[in-house]
C-alpha cells in the first residue's frame, strides 16, 4: 500500500515537470534549438503579474491573465534577443549561449521585483480527498488533468490544423518553407508566445499547489523541464508527457529509499543513462537508425 | 597594490582556467557545461595531498591535473557517440554527479589547527599551505600568473602546429576531416582529457589560495562562466578567454557602484556583444585576416 501511495505522488508530482517540458518541446520542436531562459522567463512573468497585483490588488481571475501575458512577453524578449539574431546554422552553440546570459539577466530582474526570499503564491483552494487508504491531493490531479489536455490539444493544433502544417514545415527546413512563402520570423515569434503561455499556466499551476515563490524557480524549471524533455524524447510533445511522469516516479521512489540527495542525482543519472543508452530520448527518434534526423544532430 | 587588487586579479587568473578549458573543448567543435567539476575535483584533490598527506605544491598540482584528467576521459568514453547538445546536457549530468558525490565524502582528521578533511556538505577546511609556507597573496598571484602565462604560450607555440590545425578541423567539419584520413575520435578524447586536466590545475590553486572548499562552489553558474567568457572572447586565438575574463570581471568589478544591477548588465552585455560578434570577439575570421595581411606586408 505505502508503495502505491509513493506511485501516485510520484506521478502526480511529476505532472507540474510535464507540463514544463511541453513548452521546451514546442520550442525544441520548431526551432531546433535549446532555450535556456525559458524557466527564468516564467519567473520573470509571475514576478512580474506578482508585483502589479500587489500594486493594484486585484482577484485571481484577473491574476491568471496577467501571468500569461507577461510570461509571453519575457519569452518574445528572449526570442528576439537570444533567437532571431542567431537563425543561421552555426548559430545553434551561440543561441544557446546568449539564452544563458539572458538567464542570468531576468533572474535577477526578477529577484529585484520580489525582494523577499520566499514569496506566497495564490493557491487553488482545492481539497485533498481520499479513496480507500490512499491519499490524493486535488491540485495535483487538476495538474495531471491540464497536462493531459494542453498535450491534446497541442497535439492536435500541431499535426490536424493548417497552422501546425506550416510549423511542422518551418521545422523540417526553414530555408524551403521560407521560398514556400512561410515567414519564418513570424512563426518562430509565435511558437515562443505559445510556449510562454503554456508555460505560464505551467508555473501558475505548480506555484500554486506549492503557494510559494522563491527565486530558485527559473533553475528548477528549467532543469526539470530539460531532463523531462529529454528523457520523453527531444521535440517529441508525447514524449514530454510521459518524460515528466516518469521522471516523477522514479524521483518519488529512490529519494524515499536513500534519501533526500538522491532527489537530485536520480536525475542526473537517468538523464546520463538515457543519453548514453539511447541519446533521442525514450520516445523519440533513434539519432543513429534515422539518416535523416542524425544529419539535423545538433 | 592594494589586497583588493590583488584578490580580484588572482580571481581572473584562476577562472581564466576554466574558461581555456572550456576553449579547448569548443576548439575540438563541442560545448561543455561540466568543467566546474573538474575544476572542483583538481581542489579536493590538491587539498587532500597537501593539507592530508604533506606533499608539495608542484607533485600536488601534478596530481590534481592526473586525476581531473582522468575523469574528462571516461566522461569522453561515456558520450563517445554524442555532439553538440547532447554532449552539453551529457556533460552537465556528469559534472553534478559529481558533485554530488563529493557531499558524500567524509573523511576528517583532527590537527592541533582544527579539524582538516573533506567533511560532506561542510566541505573542507583549513587548507592551510598558504600559511604553512608563508606565501603573501602578491607572491601567490604570481605564482598562479605565470602558471597562466606558460600555459598560454604553450597553447600559442601549438597553435601552428599540425595537432591543433587538424582539431579545429574537426570542430569546423567532422566528414572532410575524416575524408583526408584525420581521426576525429582521438582528438576529441585527447582535446577533452586535456580540458579537463587544465580545469583541475585550475581547482588546485583555487583551493589553496582561498583555503576552504565546499561542493556547492563547483555548481553550474561557474562552468557556464567559463564558457561565456570563451565564447565571447572568440575561437581564433588563445587569448580570445582572456579577453572574455576580462570583460566580465575587470569591466565590470571597475563599475562597482551598479554592484546590484550587475547580472542584469552583464547578461545583456553578452547578449548584445553575442549578436555584434556571433564568432566572438578574437573570431578564427579576424585572426586568419590578420595573418593575411602581416604576410602581405612582409612580401611587399
Amino acid at each position: 500500500m505505502e508503495y502505491i501511495q509513493i506511485s501516485i505522488d510520484g506521478i502526480l508530482y511529476g505532472s507540474s515537470y510535464s507540463l514544463i517540458a511541453l513548452g521546451f518541446s514546442l520550442v525544441f520542436g520548431v526551432m531546433r534549438r535549446i532555450n535556456l531562459a525559458y524557466g527564468s522567463s516564467l519567473l520573470l512573468g509571475i514576478a512580474a503579474a506578482l508585483w502589479v497585483e500587489n500594486k493594484l490588488n486585484f482577484s485571481i481571475i484577473f491574476f491568471i491573465p496577467t501571468v500569461l501575458i507577461f510570461c509571453s512577453l519575457s519569452n518574445l524578449y528572449v526570442e528576439r534577443v537570444c533567437f532571431a539574431p542567431h537563425n543561421t546554422k552555426a548559430g545553434v552553440v551561440v543561441s544557446m549561449i546568449s539564452s544563458f546570459a539572458i538567464w542570468m539577466q531576468l533572474d535577477e530582474i526578477s529577484a529585484q521585483l520580489l525582494p523577499d526570499r520566499t514569496h506566497s503564491f495564490p493557491s487553488l483552494e482545492v481539497s485533498t480527498f481520499e479513496f480507500g487508504e490512499l491519499f490524493f491531493r486535488g491540485d495535483q490531479i487538476l495538474n495531471i488533468f491540464i497536462a493531459f489536455i494542453i498535450s491534446a490539444i497541442l497535439f492536435l493544433a500541431v499535426y490536424k490544423t493548417k497552422y501546425g502544417i506550416i510549423l511542422r514545415a518551418v521545422s523540417n527546413s526553414a530555408d524551403t518553407a521560407k521560398l514556400m512563402g512561410c515567414n519564418t520570423n513570424l512563426v518562430n515569434s509565435l511558437t515562443f508566445i505559445v510556449a510562454g503561455v503554456i508555460g505560464g499556466i505551467a508555473a501558475f499551476l505548480v506555484l500554486s499547489t506549492e503557494s510559494q515563490v522563491t527565486p530558485l524557480f527559473g533553475f528548477w524549471c528549467t532543469l526539470k523541464g530539460l531532463v523531462a524533455m529529454m528523457i520523453g524524447g527531444l521535440g517529441s510533445l508525447v514524449g514530454a508527457f510521459w518524460g515528466g511522469l516518469l521522471l516523477g516516479l522514479l524521483e518519488a521512489h529512490l529519494s524515499y529509499q536513500f534519501g533526500p540527495v538522491f532527489r537530485e542525482i536520480t536525475t542526473f543519472s537517468i538523464l546520463l543513462i538515457v543519453l548514453i543508452i539511447r541519446p533521442g530520448g525514450l520516445m523519440g527518434v533513434n539519432i543513429y537508425k534515422d539518416l535523416k534526423s542524425r544529419d539535423e544532430r545538433i | 597594490m592594494s589586497l583588493y587588487l590583488v584578490t580580484i586579479l588572482t580571481n581572473m587568473t584562476l577562472i581564466s582556467f576554466i574558461a581555456i578549458s572550456a576553449y579547448l573543448i569548443l576548439i575540438v567543435g563541442e560545448v561543455s557545461f561540466g568543467q566546474q567539476a573538474f575544476f572542483g575535483i583538481g581542489a579536493y584533490v590538491t587539498a587532500t595531498s597537501t593539507a592530508l598527506l604533506g606533499l608539495d605544491l608542484v607533485i600536488a598540482l601534478f596530481f590534481a591535473f592526473i586525476v581531473s584528467a582522468s575523469f574528462a576521459l571516461v566522461l569522453s568514453f561515456l558520450t563517445v557517440r554524442l555532439s553538440g547538445l547532447y554532449f552539453a546536457v551529457a556533460s552537465l549530468c556528469f559534472a553534478e554527479l559529481l558533485r554530488l558525490s563529493l557531499y558524500k565524502v567524509e573523511y576528517t582528521v583532527e590537527t592541533n589547527s582544527g579539524t582538516i578533511g573533506p567533511n560532506g556538505p561542510e566541505g573542507f577546511q583549513n587548507i592551510r599551505w598558504i600559511f604553512e609556507n608563508n606565501i603573501s597573496p602578491e607572491n601567490f598571484l604570481i605564482i598562479a600568473l605565470s602558471s597562466l602565462l606558460a600555459l598560454i604560450l604553450f597553447l600559442i607555440f601549438m597553435e601552428s602546429s599540425k595537432l591543433f590545425k587538424n582539431a579545429r578541423l574537426v570542430g569546423k567539419d567532422q566528414i572532410v576531416a575524416q575524408s583526408i584520413g584525420i581521426k576525429p575520435f582521438v582528438y576529441r578524447v585527447s582535446f577533452i582529457t586535456l580540458a579537463g586536466g587544465v580545469a583541475g590545475f585550475g581547482g588546485g590553486l583555487f583551493a589553496l589560495f582561498n583555503t576552504y572548499i565546499e561542493p556547492s562552489m563547483f555548481g553550474i553558474m561557474l562552468g557556464v562562466h567559463g564558457l561565456a567568457y570563451s565564447i565571447i572572447g572568440g575561437l581564433g586565438y588563445p587569448l580570445g578567454p582572456l579577453l572574455g575574463v576580462f570583460i566580465d570581471i575587470g569591466l565590470l568589478e571597475s563599475v562597482r557602484f551598479l554592484s546590484e544591477y550587475r547580472m542584469i548588465l552583464f547578461g545583456g552585455l553578452v547578449a548584445a556583444i553575442l549578436i555584434i560578434f556571433p564568432e566572438g570577439i578574437i573570431s578564427p575570421r579576424l585572426v586568419s585576416r590578420i595573418k593575411r595581411n602581416l604576410v602581405k606586408k612582409t612580401n611587399a
